[in-house]
């Protein structure tokens, strides 16, 4: 049978099991579906190397979404579980010729909002803004803000352990997820309750939370919900000569017992584009303090404190109100995504390219000091960077994320711009982590292309990801290439060898 | 057919920032882009090279050395040699004494035609092209916006020149120099792949004073006749910074200032 034959064949099964309105052939969409976020550039000029999925379908149950599982398993066919397209590590790249993608578009109703359990339930394809909004009304948040939140959904958040920018007070999306519903290749439907503890053998919520669609797929999450004080809001900014400066005043901070909701050092470079109107050249730090009043004001003390004692590194405070508007035009919408695109269509650059590591504080300066010094001897279009910096975001007790930002003139063809630049620059940034013992992958995923150094990351404890896999997805039909590495793919798609 | 291209490297002017408070143009790490209208002159001529591949072309820039890992990316694009003139003995050359080094190494070259831009984004004199074609006893065209292919060769070609709201046609007789506007669109071919670190080392020449042999006078501070008689940033007065928030408010405002400043 020819791989035609073949695509007509599971098109015509996939409508047999569900209806002709969920499955999706559209050219161009299944075109925008080949890749995610990561191949953005390429995608914009028309340069795709990938082949396109052979359909996009929008199950309307948890039973809908087994059937397919069964069916996709069943004939060795690769799925890629969609809520949302805002992933940015290749997760939802397609590397098969007969790929399914199963969108959780019509799995989009808020199932519960409980204010006196401070818990909320909804079905994996529902926006995270639209949650936020009806919690807002009510007067809670979800303490999840990702940059993308007017596009992101939540099983899609939850899938690849997502962070927000709130995240130093209120945690990560696995420190939200109560409970949650999902669904194996072999079609089971597991789920799992909602108590707010238990010590019933190992916490299985992570086997689905980050999972990136390789081990089953995510239906329906309960996360905890905040009071939210909106009011009450103090924010912080500071020009500092450097960026360690910075993050010493965040380790403080954090130290001493205080969770600020926003917790961010700017390198000069990066702090510029962001900060233009304000930043005079130099490091930025901000802090924004969040929650009941007497909290907020404890909170700002100690931030006040933090900075009195690293004043010798502190240039001067930036107005208030500055910090706020900032922050009240964080995110990104569909409109700016959109105007990317066609910004990228006509110019040759690439601009925000990003890769987040994470490490303790003792060794974040050491990682961002060498790269910055490798990338600017070793990578052989360092004179075609427009931009080179970084920021530290997301704070814990013991150690940072560093977000390394890099902006670039392309000067080689659309389909070559990722090996010719964004490779070269992100292999230092991953090496210099690894060697010295930090996470390559703070929030975004492993994906597709950092897989290659999925066994790196993880070091002896590979065997019990590898058992999930091989106990979860026997066939692997699961996301081929993401997060556990597939040499063919890496050849054919990364390293372009064949 | 031999083509020389005179290019400039000039500071990316989104780049530079002003100090307010020394009142002073801040420079550092300023990066150096490809003037656009010497791109466009560059673009064309490996357009032509395509068409007709036994054109030779030669990229001529003075500068800093600093410049090389861009004029090596026009070399991986196909361009046959290049040639960066620099010594610090040149510099503060002003864009007369600049004409007199780079007429200097041109006087001794074989070429049908000298290709360039009109002006460059920094001094944006338009002087060095035409100030050339007086040392060089040549015919100088500036704002060209396009050339006819078929009628390129090693006599002559007929050219589109913007003039004011007009667009005049011209044969040009070669030897001359023509000089671009970034308008044109011709964009420079993207370096493949497999040339992205393409060793071009043989290509590239480095000429300094040495082989120039031009008299001190001539050259640097001392060889320029510009005489500034005084310099003066222009008085970029900080502007009263407005703030105004994400509502109906501030919307309003900011439609009312583009209006007032009729950008909308």
């Amino acid at each position: 049978m020819s791989v035609i034959e073949k695509e007509q064949e599971v098109v015509e099964n996939l409508v047999d099991l569900l209806s002709e309105e969920q499955v999706n052939t559209n050219n161009e969409d299944l075109y925008e579906a080949s890749v995610d976020r990561y191949k953005k550039y390429a995608f914009a000029r028309n340069a795709l190397d990938v082949p396109q999925p052979v359909a996009i379908v929008y199950p309307n149950s948890s039973d809908e979404v087994s059937k397919l599982l069964q069916f996709c398993n069943e004939e060795r066919i690769n799925v890629i579980p969609r809520s949302g397209d805002t992933s940015t590590e290749g997760g939802l790249e397609n590397w098969k010729d007969i790929t399914v993608i199963i969108d959780a578009e019509n799995l989009n109703r808020i199932v519960d909002i409980d204010t006196y359990n401070m818990q909320a339930t909804v079905q994996a394809g529902v926006p995270l803004e639209e949650l936020e909004d009806e919690l807002r009304e009510k007067g809670f948040t979800t303490g999840h803000s990702p940059q993308s939140k007017p596009v992101a959904k939540m099983g899609g958040l939850v899938a690849t352990r997502s962070i927000g920018q709130l995240s130093t007070l209120y945690g990560g999306i696995e420190d939200m997820v109560i409970g949650l519903e999902c669904v194996f290749p072999d079609g089971h439907i597991s789920k799992i309750k909602n108590v707010p503890r238990r010590a019933g053998g190992p916490d299985i919520r992570h086997i689905a939370i980050g999972n990136e669609g390789t081990l089953c797929y995510i239906t329906e999450v309960t996360v905890k919900i905040f009071k939210h004080y909106p009011e009450n809001n103090k924010f912080y900014g500071y020009l500092t000569e450097d960026i360690e400066t910075g993050i010493k005043v965040l380790r403080e901070v954090m130290v001493n017992g205080y969770r600020p909701s926003v917790a961010r050092a700017y390198s000069e470079e990066d702090a510029k584009q962001h900060f233009y109107h304000f930043s005079k050249d130099k490091c930025v730090l901000i802090l924004m303090a969040e929650g009941p009043e007497n909290i907020v004001e404890a909170t700002g003390e100690a931030v006040e404190e933090a900075v009195d004692k690293f004043s010798d590194g502190i240039i001067e405070e930036v107005d208030s109100e500055l910090i706020e508007n900032w922050f009240n035009n964080l995110n990104w919408s569909q409109q700016d995504i959109e105007d990317e695109y066609e910004g990228m269509k006509e110019n040759d650059s690439h601009a925000g390219f990003t890769t987040e590591i994470s490490a303790d504080w003792g060794t974040i300066p050491i990682i961002y000091n060498n790269v910055m010094e490798r990338i600017k001897n070793e990578f052989p279009r360092a004179h075609e960077l427009t931009l080179l910096g970084g920021h530290s975001s997301h704070s814990y007790i013991n150690g940072t994320n560093l977000y390394f930002v890099y902006n670039y003139e392309i000067n080689c063809a659309p389909e070559d711009e990722l090996r010719v630049y964004h490779h070269p620059i992100h292999k230092i940034i991953v090496e210099e982590t690894l060697k010295h013992g930090g996470s390559m992958c703070h929030h975004h995923g492993i994906g597709k292309y950092r897989s290659q150094w999925t066994k790196e990351e993880h070091g002896s404890a590979y065997y019990m990801l590898e058992k999930l896999k091989e106990v979860f997805d026997p066939n692997g039909i699961m996301n081929y290439g993401s997060i556990y590495p597939k040499e063919d793919g890496i050849k054919k798609y990364i390293k372009k060898e064949e | 057919m031999k083509i020389i291209c005179l290019v400039k490297y000039v500071p990316n002017v989104e780049d530079i920032k002003y100090d307010y408070e020394e009142n002073v143009l801040i420079r550092d790490n300023v990066k150096l882009i490809l003037n656009p209208d010497d791109a466009a002159a560059v673009a064309y001529s490996l357009k032509a090279k395509e068409v007709n591949p036994d054109l030779s072309i030669e990229v001529l820039t003075m500068g800093p050395k600093s410049v090389r890992p861009f004029v090596e990316d026009l070399l991986r694009r196909n361009v046959n040699k290049a040639t960066i003139i620099s010594d610090p003995a040149f510099a503060g050359s002003d864009t007369y004494a600049t004409s007199k080094i780079l007429a200097s190494y041109l006087k001794e070259k074989e070429y049908d035609c000298i290709l360039t831009g009109s002006k460059s984004l920094d001094g944006d004199t338009a002087h060095v092209p035409a100030q050339l074609g007086e040392l060089l006893s040549l015919n100088q065209m500036s704002n060209i916006i396009s050339i006819d292919q078929d009628s390129f060769n090693e006599k002559s070609a007929i050219i589109e020149v913007e003039s004011g709201d007009k667009t005049l046609t011209y044969r040009m007789s070669f030897p001359a120099i023509l000089s671009f506007r970034k308008e044109t669109g011709y964009e420079l071919p993207y370096i493949k792949y497999e040339n992205m670190s393409l060793d071009v080392s043989d290509k590239l020449n480095f000429i300094s004073n040495e082989e120039l042999q031009l008299d001190e006078d001539m050259i640097g501070l001392k060889g320029s006749l510009t005489r500034v008689a005084n310099t003066y940033n222009k008085n970029f007065k900080e502007k009263n910074k407005i703030v105004v928030k994400n509502d109906d408010q501030g919307i309003d405002y900011v439609y009312s200032f583009l209006k007032k400043k009729g950008f909308v």
